[in-house]
């Protein structure tokens, strides 16, 4: 009873004051939430408006098609075809690692395997495909259509991947393609390339990679917060990239590519007349089409080992004394620096000592009076010792580098060497050693420290043949649209004129002409019945040895001491259109292992432009 | 039972139509919200919000007929019940997003934790009705009242629901301190709860670190735990001042507000009917909240002004703390908003406890017999 009468004695005066103060203090809430959504929704509305704006609508890649490469009769070289993954949507799946295992169990009653391991990120949409094997062939495209009940999710998808139609015949000049690289993404310069984008990783593919790359397009999509696709608000469509053609002929690169039967070597048929290359073939070769869709890392690692070097282009990179292909540029030296004149006779009795050292002809018994004609057509090695003794290292050095030796030459494929032309001065910054006139009598004959690429030696060869005007090696065309517009034009680049007289010029094309033609000619294997071919055979040493040896035990020496065998010619005669450089590593003799296969070229070259010139003729007519 | 006939001409007609209209209101924007929520089963949510109010409403006539002396009279007994619900839910419940928190029963889903908050403030009541005193209660006075209040505080956070033990535990200091403490606890309070505060940062779970860290910082992390408040201001925001109209929301029809339904409901109503929507919401919150404290104030005796000032508090805070956050000025907690959010326990609860209101406003002019 005492507790109810409380009750009822209730005052509630006691609280009056306290609820004036809550009422206030409610109200100052209120005006607070009040006041925040004021802020948020008139005074940030049309900003945050924005925000949601771009919330719902994504930009969603639309990857174009790498442009086409063409050879010089515009045959396609390098095109585009389908290739097959097959990836896993979860959301369909619902047990991903169930459909994995039945898929693999699939493969495994039909001796087939998955080659990946799949790797699963924790953050990971649902339905987002994971990739489960890339291109993958037909009978697993089999498998796996076959049998899309048992599989739930798994799908096939289409993915456009580069088709290198001549493989590893070509595969030095075109290059290939690779997902670009981290240190590539850092080193783009305009920072429009993107994580995932394919780009050129050698060759043609790397040099003109921003014109065949193409333009990606776009879809505007609205997208939920699971960032599914709702609906295209709009769509660019993406550009493919342009095509490229080359100066390749098809046709021609494949005579090289089976004409040169050795192991290791290259061959580079270029036109004299605009520095052209029609044909760059190296052996041995790899396939392009393995990097298309990442290459196995056994695959690469053998390629890597192979001592052969498989991924070098030997025409551009690869750097080989010349041996006595060298000899024109002593010759040359020697006629402008008037030490000689063509009449002039030096006696070669086989050796020629200078100093303490005795030097060797090739020929153990000597070749008598020579003169230059002489000199050149038998490679008289006495006879260019001498000149080489008189003219100097830094004079020669001097013509060389007029003749684009010691530095590159400019070609459009990436990866070229610069070979090496040496001075006195290089000696001592060098080797901290003074240089030594037996080593000038060794470079007059191509031996020694002087290095060239196969290309470097065809141009200059080209640009004796032309009348002394040094190109720079081009392999690219021109570049047009997908229907044929043309983007660019690639126009023959005169880079410089050889500091030689039309007169000395003639005389020593002249000499080239005899080396094959003549009786005694080094270059025999190219004499043919229009006797319009004029060349140069080189052997180039290795290492030094015996010369007595060297002769009759070639068979017996390993395989890696070996000489080097080269052949450089040109044709026809009067007005040469093709020139030809062959280099069989370890070879042996440039006569009889370079030089029969230039021979072949040459023959292929102008069999090929008989028969071309026919269908020409037959098609006007029609 | 002798039916007064005052009882009817003192009815609160406008305490109900406020609960009404801001129901309907609620109900209105649950279906705008659920009719892009395909992936829900069965009935749409709308609907089966509709069904809970319609208990809801049962529950509020009953909460009002009874009266508020007898159920304050049975205080601890209605206490007694809800705490072992509440325990009962580690044997029975079912974790939903890595809590238990959820009752089920007649294949009707119940959140015990909603009804402590209501049967809390009755026999936070009755012991204060029974043990008044006028100088402030003192440390060993509270010793019950903070029983009665720490005891399923600390079952709901194990749960782990640390919004709704926060919930509580303010709700509590709320009416103890309405009630009066005296200076001296006051000051007691004050510290041990600065020292507790970091003392309790190493009981928190990730997440919830995760969210108060968001909270100082929103754009910390925009894709994980800021994602929430983020979205939550750019739907607000993006509402302007008239707001992008009904169903067109785009935050909210795209699902790039999270948990729409329960505790983000106001930013799909702020995005849709805009600022003057979203304001004249909040005065007729305002209005209900100065009802209720009316009605508090004009209670002949002190259990009614405690019960009715405890639903009015329980209101202002759930409103408060709801629409802070979701205006990103509180952090992250687990707070529905009061009527509009979807949930059955909390609509029922909210619903009765307005019908308790109901029940102190008609008696107000009744003594005791």
């Amino acid at each position: 009873m005492e507790k109810k009468s409380k009750l009822i004695t209730y005052d509630p005066g006691e609280f009056r004051r306290r609820f004036n103060v809550l009422i206030w203090l409610m109200i100052c809430a209120f005006a607070f939430l009040g006041t925040k959504m004021w802020y948020l929704q008139a005074i940030q509305g049309e900003k945050l408006s924005q925000r949601s704006m771009n919330n719902r609508i994504r930009l969603q890649e639309i990857k174009p098609l790498r442009g086409l490469i063409l050879d010089t009769n515009g045959r396609i070289l390098v095109d585009n075809q389908p290739s097959f993954d097959i990836s896993i949507v979860p959301e369909t799946a619902k047990d991903v690692k169930g459909v994995i295992k039945r898929l693999e169990h699939l493969y495994i009653e039909r001796d087939m395997k998955l080659t990946n391991t799949v790797t699963f990120e924790k953050k990971r949409k649902p339905f987002v495909p994971i990739k489960l094997e890339r291109n993958i062939g037909r009978d697993k495209v089999a498998v796996v259509e076959t049998n899309t009940l048992d599989l739930p999710g798994v799908i096939v998808d289409i993915v456009p991947v580069r088709k290198y139609i001549y493989g590893e015949i070509m595969a030095h000049v075109l290059g290939y393609v690779g997902e670009i690289s981290t240190l590539e993404l850092e080193r783009d310069p305009n920072g429009d390339r993107k994580r995932g984008d394919v780009v050129g990783k050698l060759g043609i593919e790397k040099s003109i990679n921003r014109y065949l790359m193409g333009k990606s397009g776009g879809e505007q999509i609205e997208v939920n917060v699971s960032g599914r696709k709702l609906d295209v608000l709009g769509k660019v469509e993406s550009v493919p990239g342009y095509n490229i053609m080359l100066t390749i002929d098809a046709d021609l690169q494949k005579i090289c590519w089976d004409a040169f039967q050795e192991k290791a070597g290259s061959v580079i048929v270029m036109d004299p007349r605009d520095g052209s290359i029609l044909a760059m073939v190296n052996k041995p070769s790899f396939d392009p089409n393995l990097f298309n869709r990442g290459i196995s890392d056994g695959e690469w690692s053998k390629l890597l080992s192979n001592p052969l070097c498989p991924m070098q282009n030997k025409a551009t990179s690869g750097q080989y004394p010349p041996g006595s292909t060298f000899k024109l540029i002593v010759a040359a030296a020697a006629l402008e620096e008037g030490l000689i004149t063509p009449d002039t006779l030096i006696y070669c009795d086989g050796t020629f000592t200078k100093g303490d050292r005795t030097f060797r002809c090739w020929k153990k018994h000597g070749h008598g009076g020579v003169d230059l004609y002489r000199a050149i057509v038998e490679s008289c090695d006495v006879y260019f010792y001498n000149l080489g003794a008189q003219i100097g290292v830094d004079t020669l050095a001097e013509y060389a580098k007029r003749f684009g030796f010691g530095s590159k030459t400019g070609i459009d494929i990436p990866g070229e060497k610069e070979g090496l032309m040496p001075t006195k001065k290089w000696k001592l910054n060098r080797f901290k050693e003074p240089w030594q006139v037996g080593e000038t009598i060794s470079l007059s004959i191509g031996q020694g420290f002087v290095m060239l690429t196969p290309l470097q030696l065809i141009r200059a060869y080209c640009a004796l043949a032309n009348g002394g005007v040094l190109y720079r090696p081009r392999l690219l065309k021109k570049v047009t649209t997908e229907k044929g517009q043309i983007v660019r034009m690639f126009h023959p680049e005169k880079l410089s004129l050889l500091p030689i007289s039309k007169k000395n010029l003639e005389i020593l094309t002249h000499a080239l002409w005899g080396a094959v033609n003549e009786d005694h000619g080094t270059g025999g294997a190219l004499r043919r019945n229009e006797s319009d071919v004029s060349g140069k055979t080189g052997t180039a040493q290795v290492i030094e040895m015996a010369q007595d040896e060297e002769d009759e035990n070639t068979k017996n020496v390993p395989y890696k001491y070996r000489d080097h065998a080269l052949f450089v010619c040109f044709a026809p005669h009067d007005n040469p259109e093709v020139a030809v450089v062959v280099i069989v590593e370890h070879g042996g003799h440039g006569g009889s292992a370079a030089a029969p296969i230039a021979r072949k070229i040459i023959d292929g070259y102008f069999d090929l432009k008989g028969t071309r010139n026919i269908l020409h003729v037959a098609e006007k007519r029609r | 039972m002798k039916i007064d006939r005052r009882l009817f001409v003192n009815f609160d007609w406008i305490l109900l139509v406020l609960v009404l209209v801001i129901s309907c209101i609620g109900l209105l924007n649950l279906y705008s919200i659920s009719c892009t929520l395909t992936h829900i089963s069965g009935k749409p949510l709308y609907i089966k919000q509709f069904y809970w109010m319609l208990i809801g409403l049962a529950m509020m006539l009953a909460a009002a007929s009874i009266d508020y002396h007898f159920i304050v009279r049975y205080g601890y007994v209605i206490y007694c019940i809800s705490l072992l619900l509440l325990v009962s839910v580690f044997i029975q419940g079912t974790a939903t997003h890595g809590s238990q928190r959820w009752l089920f029963f007649w294949g009707l889903s119940f959140q015990p934790s909603e009804l402590m908050k209501l049967t809390a403030i009755i026999a936070l009541t009755k012991y204060i009705t029974e043990n008044k005193i006028n100088e402030g209660y003192h440390i060993k006075s509270l010793a019950i009242p903070l029983a009665i209040a720490g005891v399923p505080c600390l079952i709901i956070a194990i749960q782990p629901d640390l919004g709704t033990a926060l919930f509580l535990a303010i709700l509590f200091f709320s009416v103890i301190l309405f009630v009066g403490v005296n200076r001296k606890t006051l000051v007691m309070f004050a510290t041990s709860g600065i020292v507790l505060a970091p003392l309790c940062w190493f009981f928190l779970k990730d997440y919830q670190r995760e969210r108060i860290l968001t909270f100082l910082n929103p754009e910390r992390d925009p894709l994980g735990s800021g994602y929430h408040i983020i979205q939550s201001i750019i739907a607000v925001g993006s509402g302007g001042i008239f707001g992008k109209g009904f169903l067109k929301g785009t935050q909210s029809q795209l699902k790039f507000l999270p948990e729409q339904q329960t505790d983000f409901v106001f930013s799909v109503f702020a995005e849709e009917w805009g600022f003057l929507g979203a304001i004249i919401l909040m005065f007729m919150f305002l209005a209900l909240i100065l009802w209720g404290l009316k009605i508090a104030r004009n209670s002949k005796d002190l259990a009614g002004t405690l019960i009715a000032f405890g639903i009015t508090v329980f209101i202002f805070w759930g409103v408060f703390i709801n629409v802070g956050m979701i205006l990103g000025t509180l952090p992250v907690v687990g707070i529905p908003l009061p009527f509009l959010s979807y949930g059955g326990s909390s609509m029922v609860v909210l619903m009765t406890g307005v019908g308790l209101l109901m029940n102190v406003s008609m008696r107000r002019f009744m003594l005791q017999p």
